[in-house]
Protein backbone atom coordinates (compact mmCIF):
# COMPACT_ATOMS: atom_id res chain seq x y z
CA UNK A 1 0.00 0.00 0.00
CA UNK A 2 1.16 3.59 -1.05
CA UNK A 3 0.47 6.85 0.47
CA UNK A 4 -1.76 7.54 -2.17
CA UNK A 5 -3.87 4.80 -1.42
CA UNK A 6 -3.71 5.52 2.32
CA UNK A 7 -4.71 9.37 1.70
CA UNK A 8 -7.49 8.15 -0.46
CA UNK A 9 -8.58 5.55 2.77
CA UNK A 10 -8.24 8.33 4.82
CA UNK A 11 -9.99 10.93 2.98
CA UNK A 12 -12.86 8.52 2.95
CA UNK A 13 -13.50 8.03 6.69
CA UNK A 14 -13.16 11.43 7.47
CA UNK A 15 -17.03 11.31 7.56
CA UNK A 16 -18.43 11.44 11.08
CA UNK A 17 -19.91 8.17 11.93
CA UNK A 18 -23.74 8.60 12.97
CA UNK A 19 -23.95 8.55 16.41
CA UNK A 20 -27.30 9.97 16.52
CA UNK A 21 -28.95 7.10 17.93
CA UNK A 22 -26.24 6.43 20.44
CA UNK A 23 -27.32 10.26 21.78
CA UNK A 24 -30.58 9.80 22.64
CA UNK A 25 -31.71 10.59 26.01
CA UNK A 26 -28.11 11.09 26.79
CA UNK A 27 -28.26 13.82 29.45
CA UNK A 28 -30.80 11.88 31.01
CA UNK A 29 -28.65 8.61 31.34
CA UNK A 30 -25.47 11.42 32.55
CA UNK A 31 -28.28 13.19 35.61
CA UNK A 32 -29.37 9.79 36.72
CA UNK A 33 -25.20 8.33 37.11
CA UNK A 34 -24.38 12.08 38.71
CA UNK A 35 -27.65 11.57 41.50
CA UNK A 36 -26.80 8.24 41.87
CA UNK A 37 -25.80 8.20 45.67
CA UNK A 38 -22.59 7.87 46.50
CA UNK A 39 -21.26 6.58 50.19
CA UNK A 40 -19.82 9.47 52.29
CA UNK A 41 -17.21 7.44 53.65
CA UNK A 42 -16.21 6.12 50.52
CA UNK A 43 -15.75 9.47 48.58
CA UNK A 44 -14.32 10.98 51.50
CA UNK A 45 -12.00 8.01 51.60
CA UNK A 46 -10.69 8.62 47.90
CA UNK A 47 -10.24 12.46 48.68
CA UNK A 48 -7.63 11.16 51.90
CA UNK A 49 -5.91 8.98 49.93
CA UNK A 50 -2.91 11.32 49.51
CA UNK A 51 -2.69 12.25 53.03
CA UNK A 52 -2.82 8.60 53.93
CA UNK A 53 -0.05 7.95 51.37
CA UNK A 54 2.03 11.38 52.69
CA UNK A 55 1.49 9.67 56.76
CA UNK A 56 2.64 6.88 55.45
CA UNK A 57 5.89 7.92 54.02
CA UNK A 58 6.64 10.11 56.39
CA UNK A 59 6.13 7.80 58.99
CA UNK A 60 8.83 4.81 56.92
CA UNK A 61 10.99 7.72 56.85
CA UNK A 62 10.60 8.33 60.35
CA UNK A 63 11.21 4.98 61.54
CA UNK A 64 14.10 4.10 58.97
CA UNK A 65 16.18 7.73 60.56
CA UNK A 66 15.33 6.58 64.46
CA UNK A 67 16.42 2.81 64.21
CA UNK A 68 18.32 1.87 66.82
CA UNK A 69 22.44 1.90 65.45
CA UNK A 70 23.02 -2.21 66.24
CA UNK A 71 27.00 -2.69 66.19
CA UNK A 72 28.50 -5.57 66.57
CA UNK A 73 30.31 -5.07 69.96
CA UNK A 74 26.72 -3.52 70.99
CA UNK A 75 25.17 -7.12 69.85
CA UNK A 76 27.94 -9.72 71.48
CA UNK A 77 27.53 -7.72 74.97
CA UNK A 78 24.03 -8.39 74.75
CA UNK A 79 24.14 -11.72 73.74
CA UNK A 80 26.69 -12.19 76.70
CA UNK A 81 24.93 -10.83 79.36
CA UNK A 82 21.49 -13.22 78.52
CA UNK A 83 23.92 -15.58 78.60
CA UNK A 84 25.49 -15.01 82.33
CA UNK A 85 21.92 -14.15 83.56
CA UNK A 86 21.19 -17.30 82.29
CA UNK A 87 23.47 -18.96 83.98
CA UNK A 88 23.34 -17.20 87.53
CA UNK A 89 19.60 -18.21 87.00
CA UNK A 90 20.19 -21.79 86.89
CA UNK A 91 19.49 -22.65 83.14
CA UNK B 1 -34.60 33.11 22.75
CA UNK B 2 -30.80 33.51 23.81
CA UNK B 3 -28.69 30.88 25.44
CA UNK B 4 -26.98 31.32 28.40
CA UNK B 5 -23.51 31.37 27.72
CA UNK B 6 -20.90 28.47 28.95
CA UNK B 7 -19.58 30.25 31.62
CA UNK B 8 -23.04 31.08 33.03
CA UNK B 9 -24.41 27.67 32.84
CA UNK B 10 -20.82 26.75 34.43
CA UNK B 11 -21.50 29.05 37.23
CA UNK B 12 -24.82 27.71 37.34
CA UNK B 13 -23.65 24.13 37.57
CA UNK B 14 -20.99 24.70 40.41
CA UNK B 15 -23.74 26.43 41.87
CA UNK B 16 -25.90 23.10 42.13
CA UNK B 17 -28.07 23.96 39.46
CA UNK B 18 -27.58 19.94 37.64
CA UNK B 19 -30.29 21.43 34.69
CA UNK B 20 -27.23 23.91 33.74
CA UNK B 21 -24.89 21.03 33.64
CA UNK B 22 -27.88 19.10 31.46
CA UNK B 23 -27.60 22.22 29.02
CA UNK B 24 -23.79 22.14 28.94
CA UNK B 25 -24.11 18.61 27.84
CA UNK B 26 -26.49 19.01 25.10
CA UNK B 27 -24.59 21.53 23.56
CA UNK B 28 -21.76 19.49 23.10
CA UNK B 29 -22.77 15.93 23.61
CA UNK B 30 -22.13 15.85 19.27
CA UNK B 31 -18.90 17.16 19.86
CA UNK B 32 -17.59 14.76 22.41
CA UNK B 33 -19.75 11.98 20.82
CA UNK B 34 -17.53 12.58 17.51
CA UNK B 35 -14.35 12.47 18.97
CA UNK B 36 -15.54 9.14 20.79
CA UNK B 37 -17.19 7.61 18.42
CA UNK B 38 -13.72 7.47 16.48
CA UNK B 39 -12.78 4.83 19.36
CA UNK B 40 -15.30 3.11 20.68
CA UNK B 41 -15.55 -0.39 18.84
CA UNK B 42 -19.43 -0.56 19.81
CA UNK B 43 -22.46 1.61 20.76
CA UNK B 44 -22.42 0.31 24.21
CA UNK B 45 -18.95 1.12 24.82
CA UNK B 46 -19.02 4.80 23.25
CA UNK B 47 -22.03 5.31 25.66
CA UNK B 48 -20.00 4.47 28.30
CA UNK B 49 -17.23 6.94 27.62
CA UNK B 50 -19.00 9.47 27.11
CA UNK B 51 -20.94 9.67 30.12
CA UNK B 52 -17.41 8.96 32.19
CA UNK B 53 -16.20 12.25 30.01
CA UNK B 54 -18.92 14.29 31.48
CA UNK B 55 -18.95 13.16 34.58
CA UNK B 56 -15.03 14.15 34.45
CA UNK B 57 -16.26 17.05 33.38
CA UNK B 58 -18.85 17.36 35.95
CA UNK B 59 -16.47 16.91 39.16
CA UNK B 60 -13.28 18.71 37.93
CA UNK B 61 -15.51 21.92 37.12
CA UNK B 62 -14.42 23.63 39.58
CA UNK B 63 -10.76 23.71 38.06
CA UNK B 64 -12.08 25.16 34.61
CA UNK B 65 -10.15 28.63 34.94
CA UNK B 66 -12.00 29.86 31.92
CA UNK B 67 -8.24 30.55 30.23
CA UNK B 68 -9.27 28.68 26.90
CA UNK B 69 -13.09 27.92 25.54
CA UNK B 70 -14.91 25.10 27.36
CA UNK B 71 -15.19 23.66 24.43
CA UNK B 72 -10.84 22.97 24.03
CA UNK B 73 -11.11 21.92 28.03
CA UNK B 74 -14.07 19.25 27.58
CA UNK B 75 -11.97 18.01 24.31
CA UNK B 76 -9.15 17.58 26.44
CA UNK B 77 -11.17 15.16 28.66
CA UNK B 78 -12.04 13.60 25.92
CA UNK B 79 -9.18 12.68 24.26
CA UNK B 80 -7.92 11.44 27.53
CA UNK B 81 -10.67 9.31 27.87
CA UNK B 82 -10.48 7.62 24.74
CA UNK B 83 -6.85 7.56 25.26
CA UNK B 84 -6.80 5.34 28.75
CA UNK B 85 -10.09 3.44 26.51
CA UNK B 86 -7.67 2.36 23.95
CA UNK B 87 -4.91 1.43 26.36
CA UNK B 88 -7.50 -1.00 28.80
CA UNK B 89 -8.67 -3.00 25.77
CA UNK B 90 -6.64 -5.95 25.19
CA UNK B 91 -4.68 -6.24 22.02
CA UNK B 92 -5.84 -7.84 18.84
CA UNK B 93 -4.18 -11.21 18.59
CA UNK B 94 -6.39 -12.64 15.96
CA UNK B 95 -8.63 -9.98 13.65
CA UNK B 96 -11.71 -11.91 11.47
CA UNK B 97 -10.23 -12.32 8.19
CA UNK B 98 -11.39 -9.29 6.11
CA UNK B 99 -11.33 -8.39 2.56
CA UNK B 100 -9.47 -4.90 1.90
CA UNK B 101 -11.28 -3.55 -1.15
CA UNK B 102 -8.78 -3.37 -4.94
CA UNK B 103 -11.40 -0.90 -5.97
CA UNK B 104 -10.86 2.98 -6.22
CA UNK B 105 -13.97 4.05 -4.72
CA UNK B 106 -14.72 3.12 -1.44
CA UNK B 107 -18.13 3.48 0.52
CA UNK B 108 -16.95 5.58 3.58
CA UNK B 109 -18.44 2.71 5.76
CA UNK B 110 -16.62 0.27 4.35
CA UNK B 111 -13.37 2.82 4.28
CA UNK B 112 -13.80 3.03 8.16
CA UNK B 113 -14.55 -0.61 8.63
CA UNK B 114 -10.72 -1.47 6.99
CA UNK B 115 -9.03 1.37 9.13
CA UNK B 116 -10.65 0.07 11.86
CA UNK B 117 -9.83 -3.42 11.87
CA UNK B 118 -5.99 -2.80 10.58
CA UNK B 119 -5.56 0.03 13.86
CA UNK B 120 -6.49 -2.28 15.82
CA UNK B 121 -3.23 -3.60 15.03
CA UNK B 122 -1.57 -0.78 16.63
CA UNK B 123 -0.60 0.61 19.41
CA UNK B 124 -3.10 3.02 21.08
CA UNK B 125 -1.00 6.13 21.09
CA UNK B 126 -0.39 5.56 17.53
CA UNK B 127 -3.78 4.72 16.83
CA UNK B 128 -4.70 8.11 18.87
CA UNK B 129 -2.14 10.42 16.74
CA UNK B 130 -3.61 8.76 13.17
CA UNK B 131 -6.80 9.43 14.03
CA UNK B 132 -6.52 12.83 15.79
CA UNK B 133 -4.24 14.02 12.61
CA UNK B 134 -5.82 12.18 9.02
CA UNK B 135 -9.39 12.01 10.51
CA UNK B 136 -10.38 14.96 13.12
CA UNK B 137 -7.71 17.07 10.61
CA UNK B 138 -6.07 18.56 13.84
CA UNK B 139 -2.79 20.12 13.52
CA UNK B 140 0.23 18.80 15.05
CA UNK B 141 0.40 22.00 17.53
CA UNK B 142 -3.28 21.36 18.38
CA UNK B 143 -2.64 17.02 19.09
CA UNK B 144 0.16 18.22 21.35
CA UNK B 145 -2.29 20.46 23.06
CA UNK B 146 -5.28 17.56 22.92
CA UNK B 147 -2.71 14.73 24.39
CA UNK B 148 -0.12 16.58 26.33
CA UNK B 149 3.18 15.18 24.15
CA UNK B 150 5.45 17.60 22.27
CA UNK B 151 5.20 18.62 18.82
CA UNK B 152 8.18 16.62 18.30
CA UNK B 153 6.36 13.34 19.80
CA UNK B 154 3.15 13.70 18.00
CA UNK B 155 5.50 14.13 14.43
CA UNK B 156 7.49 10.66 15.39
CA UNK B 157 4.45 8.83 16.81
CA UNK B 158 2.61 9.81 13.55
CA UNK B 159 5.55 8.97 11.48
CA UNK B 160 5.43 5.81 12.87
CA UNK B 161 1.55 4.91 12.92
CA UNK B 162 1.54 5.81 8.92
CA UNK B 163 4.32 3.42 8.49
CA UNK B 164 3.01 0.50 10.21
CA UNK B 165 -0.35 1.39 9.07
CA UNK B 166 0.82 0.39 5.72
CA UNK B 167 2.59 -2.55 6.64
CA UNK B 168 -0.49 -4.06 7.83
CA UNK B 169 -2.31 -3.14 5.18
CA UNK B 170 -0.19 -3.71 2.40
CA UNK B 171 0.46 -7.54 4.58
CA UNK B 172 -2.70 -8.54 4.18
CA UNK B 173 -3.93 -6.92 1.08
Amino acid sequence: MNDEQLNKIFQTARTKPDTSRAEYGFETRVLARLREPVAPWFALAWRLLPAFAAVVLVAGAWCYNERPAVTIEAAMAGSESTTVAGVFAGD
Amino acid sequence: MHEPSDERLIQSTLAGDDEAFAALVRRYRSRVFGIAGRFASNDHELDDVCQEIFIKAYRNLGRYRGDAPFEHWLSRIAIRSCYDLLRKRRPMVSLEDIELPVEDNVEPQRAREILDWAMARLAPEERMVITLLELEEKTVREIAGLTGWSESKVKVRAFRARQRLKEVLSHER
